[in-house]
């Protein structure tokens, strides 16, 4: 299923679908207005101290199309596709023209390793035109040590942002960033409602548009934009066809949402940083600044890269329920298989609830690589319908 | 016939007959099976740690543990692999992925690890690890809390993680600080933190087996760690400054690795020194690993168990020795902490946060690979990348170029150190030919000139 007309008689859809496919406009715009962009690569940036410091922030993300040429140089093959492509739009020059700094979060092995190869990068090869980097060194176990100890990072992340801002950020300015992000998460949980509800109205191929728009807008034009298209979506039809939950490896573009809707499920959530998962968890602005972000990002739903196994089974079940998916699909690609760790346990736990599933590994980036997707994906939404019957 | 051939093949199989190499591998099965006796006798707790985790906590605690990338070689010594491969499967879970480490979560699948076959032999791997209580990682990458945990579930043991952080500041010369001004060489907060982790680690341990640790132990644990290190240090820097060398990598790899699983014991001191005095005396004898010594070479990598002989094939036709590997410098050079006595929990937090830097991160591992190629008058670098780990990636292209601009040739390849499939030996030894003649030659007369 790609994008229904329903969607793109939308003015809000259309706008955020605009965002969306051309992901440098907003980056630009912001320049133009003598903003400062932060490109964020990883997925545990707290936009709360862009925000806060008057800057706009970015999602770095890969462009299929592009030639690794550069990246090939630098990078060992066990660098996942994604990655890679993203790495090479930063050593290329793309961002170096397009953004002003970049922050780097440690949510994964392949992040660390391209933090470190970038820093090395700029010290033998100042003259390659890579902007200035930082890194949050976030820990994630769930103990008071590690979370007085992500108060100093964070703390640090603060300091950094003041020396690029060239000025000291108050707590009112991070609450106030608080406050605006909250009311962004809010309003795409307000959306996901007509996903995960008895009554499906935006498709998953949809609601990759209007989450992944906000990675690149101005976060309240976003939030505005996600107000006005939850309410004209209450009036599109309703979905049919199996409900499935999508797990794995983060989808950057749409390109594998249309194949499973159009293998005739519907997407009814997923535990992603490009869906659910980047807008789970509030900051709490009744702490204080730093405690609240450290709060936000430390306690959100667990990540696949830096949770336990029995974590991940525990999650992938409360959201599936959540979702009331009745089947599952996993999917990972080749060298991006932290996750494969948890399924035969979260398998077994869904088999034990009767929900079905199947298994995508080592697949090829970017998604028109593998050629007998589309015939699996049918075959599977038949068995899935054969036993919903 | 056939050994005469071999013994011509190779003029380094004098060094082969170092009785530290072979002391080493006749006493870590001595070991196991006393530990493996001990923990079922006593039905005391038994650890198993990933590689990173400070062994020494446990050293003084007097708590049996293995080390689980240890047990992995065991494993593959006692051809497991492939069975442990199957079950891995069979268990829903992708074989090829992390397959090193997780030889022991396969282990734990394993029905027939305890039983004894229709000829009387242990199933298992040395009849099997003891059932483990304890399972404890750092968290160094991604993937070792899945397995540590999983490790856990199946032996009914518990799960421990230790925290990991990133280094802000690297400076170059981590080589000179390490010993003595580790102060110097990390973040202050690191260090701070580390600390805090290794105090917690204690008290669950103190609550976990209900001994209490002593501070005196730990202090002379890590000493005899210090004592050990030395007497690498003093063998390396006595191999470098040897033209010849009276050993090669493929007695120093097997010596220093399996004595340094027992480090901070009695035992691994005695050995390093013996090691030491063996070398010295090869050295004092005038004795050539390879007696036309003409190109001395590095090996950057894991060592290449599949085939050792690899390292011996250049000898006979170029007179070029593999004579540097990490295994002893970086006992030389990255384990010793002095003045314990000041704080033996800062000192052992120092050893530790860093390790894994010092051969995985640029610029620390290029800067040492220079310092150690200028001090063993390397003539050439062969360097194995690793392809399947992220957690083994390095930075080769940084170090690669790092070393080509002192002006050392590098030859890179991209190979699978316990994978016979992605080994072609022809092949590797043409490579390396061609890289000899091409490359090193030239450059060794240049230098000469």
């Amino acid at each position: 299923m790609s994008i229904r007309s329903c969607a793109l008689e939308s003015q809000a859809f259309l706008a955020l679908k605009d965002a969306y496919e051309h992901r440098e406009k907003g980056a630009a715009a912001a320049r133009k207005k003598g903003m400062k962009v932060v490109g964020e690569l990883g997925f545990d940036v707290p936009d709360e101290l862009v925000l806060a410091a008057g800057m706009f922030p970015v999602r770095i993300y890969a462009d299929p199309e592009k030639s690794l040429e550069e990246t090939d140089k630098y990078l060992e093959y066990s660098f996942e596709p994604v990655v890679r492509a993203q790495f090479e739009k930063i050593i290329d020059g793309t961002y170096g023209d397009q953004i002003d700094y970049l922050a780097i979060s440690n949510s994964t092995d392949v992040i660390i390793r391209i933090f470190l190869y970038l820093r090395e990068l700029k010290r033998v090869e100042p003259e390659k035109n890579v902007p200035p980097i930082t890194f949050i060194d976030w820990l994630f176990t769930r103990h008071r040590l590690h979370q007085v100890r992500d108060e100093f990072v964070i703390g640090l992340f603060k300091k950094q942002m003041e020396e690029w801002a060239g000025r000291e950020i108050t707590d009112e300015e991070i609450r106030k960033a608080g406050a605006i992000l909250n009311e962004n998460r809010q309003a795409l949980r307000d959306m996901a409602a007509l996903r995960h509800g008895t009554e499906v109205r935006i498709s998953g191929t949809e609601a990759m548009v209007i989450i992944g728009a906000g990675f690149f807008m101005d976060k309240e034009e976003h939030t505005a934009l996600v107000r006005q298209v939850t309410l004209d979506a209450a009036s599109w039809p309703v979905l049919t066809g199996p409900r499935v939950f999508y797990t794995g490896a983060a989808q950057e573009d749409n390109s594998l949402y249309d194949k499973i809707e159009a293998a005739g499920f519907v997407i009814v959530g997923e535990d992603t940083d490009w869906g659910d998962r980047s807008y789970d968890r509030d900051y709490n602005m009744d702490y204080d600044p730093i405690r609240a972000i450290v709060d936000r990002y430390m306690l959100r739903e667990f990540s696949a890269k830096k949770a336990f196994v029995s974590q991940r089974v525990e999650a992938l079940d409360r959201e599936v329920n959540a979702a009331g998916a009745e089947a599952v699909i996993f999917y990972t690609n080749q060298y991006d298989e932290v996750a494969t760790w948890d399924m035969p346990k979260q398998r077994k736990s869904l088999e034990a609830r009767g929900i079905k599933h199947i298994t995508f590994g080592r697949m090829q980036w970017p998604v028109s690589k593998n050629e007998d997707l589309d015939a699996k994906l049918a075959e599977f939404a038949q068995a899935v319908k054969g036993g919903a019957e | 016939m056939a050994e005469e051939r071999k013994e011509g093949a190779s003029k380094s199989s004098v060094v082969k007959k170092l009785k530290a190499t072979k002391a080493a591998s006749v006493y870590q099965k001595e070991w196991f099976f006393g530990m493996k006796e001990r923990v079922e006798r006593e039905g005391c707790d038994f650890a198993v740690l990933n590689a990173d985790v400070p062994m020494e906590v446990f050293r003084a605690m007097d708590i049996p543990f293995v080390v689980n990338q240890w047990w992995a070689a065991i494993c593959g010594a006692k051809r497991m692999t492939r069975k442990y491969f199957g079950l891995m499967q069979e268990n829903g879970y992708r074989p090829d992925l992390n397959s090193y480490d997780a030889q022991a979560l396969a282990e734990s699948f394993d029905p027939d690890d305890k039983k004894i076959d229709a000829e009387g032999n242990p199933m298992g791997p040395w009849g099997g690890l003891p059932r483990p209580t304890i399972s404890i990682t750092r968290l160094t990458g991604d993937v070792q809390s899945k397995i540590f945990g999983l490790l856990a579930e199946n032996y009914g043991a518990d799960l421990y993680v230790m925290e990991n952080t990133i280094a802000r500041t690297a400076p170059l010369n981590w080589y000179e600080l390490a010993a003595d001004r580790w102060e110097e060489l990390y973040d202050k907060d690191r260090i701070d933190l580390a600390v805090e982790e290794l105090k917690e680690l204690i008290r669950w341990l103190e609550m976990k087996t209900g001994k209490m640790m002593d501070i005196n132990r730990l202090e002379y644990v890590m000493n005899l760690i210090n004592e050990q290190e030395s007497y690498y240090k003093k063998t390396r820097d006595l191999i470098a400054s040897c033209h010849p060398v009276p050993v090669t990598v493929v007695d120093t790899i097997n010596a220093v690795m399996q004595a340094q699983w027992q480090r901070g014991t009695e035992w691994a001191v005695g050995h390093a020194k013996s090691l030491y005095e063996e070398v010295k005396a090869l050295a004092d004898a005038g004795v050539a690993a390879v007696p036309n010594e003409k190109l001395r070479l590095m090996w950057i990598g894991r060592g290449m168990w599949q085939d050792f002989a690899f390292y011996q094939r250049f000898e006979e036709k170029y007179g070029a020795v593999f004579m540097w590997s990490m295994y002893l410098a970086m006992g030389a050079d990255a384990y010793i902490r002095n003045h314990v006595e000041e704080d033996p929990l800062r000192a052992l937090a120092a050893r530790f946060i860093g390790m894994e830097d010092f051969l995985h991160m640029p610029p620390w591992n290029s800067s040492w690979f220079i310092q150690q190629a200028r001090q063993n008058d390397i003539d050439g670098v062969v360097y194995m990348i690793p392809d399947n780990d992220i957690q083994a990636v390095e930075g080769s292209y940084f170090i690669k170029k790092a070393l080509e601009d002192a002006g050392i040739p590098v030859l890179a390849f991209h190979g699978d150190p316990v994978n016979p499939r992605k080994w072609n030996a022809e092949t590797m030894t043409a490579l390396v030919d061609e890289f000899i003649e091409t490359r090193v030659i030239p450059a060794n007369e240049k230098k000469k000139k």
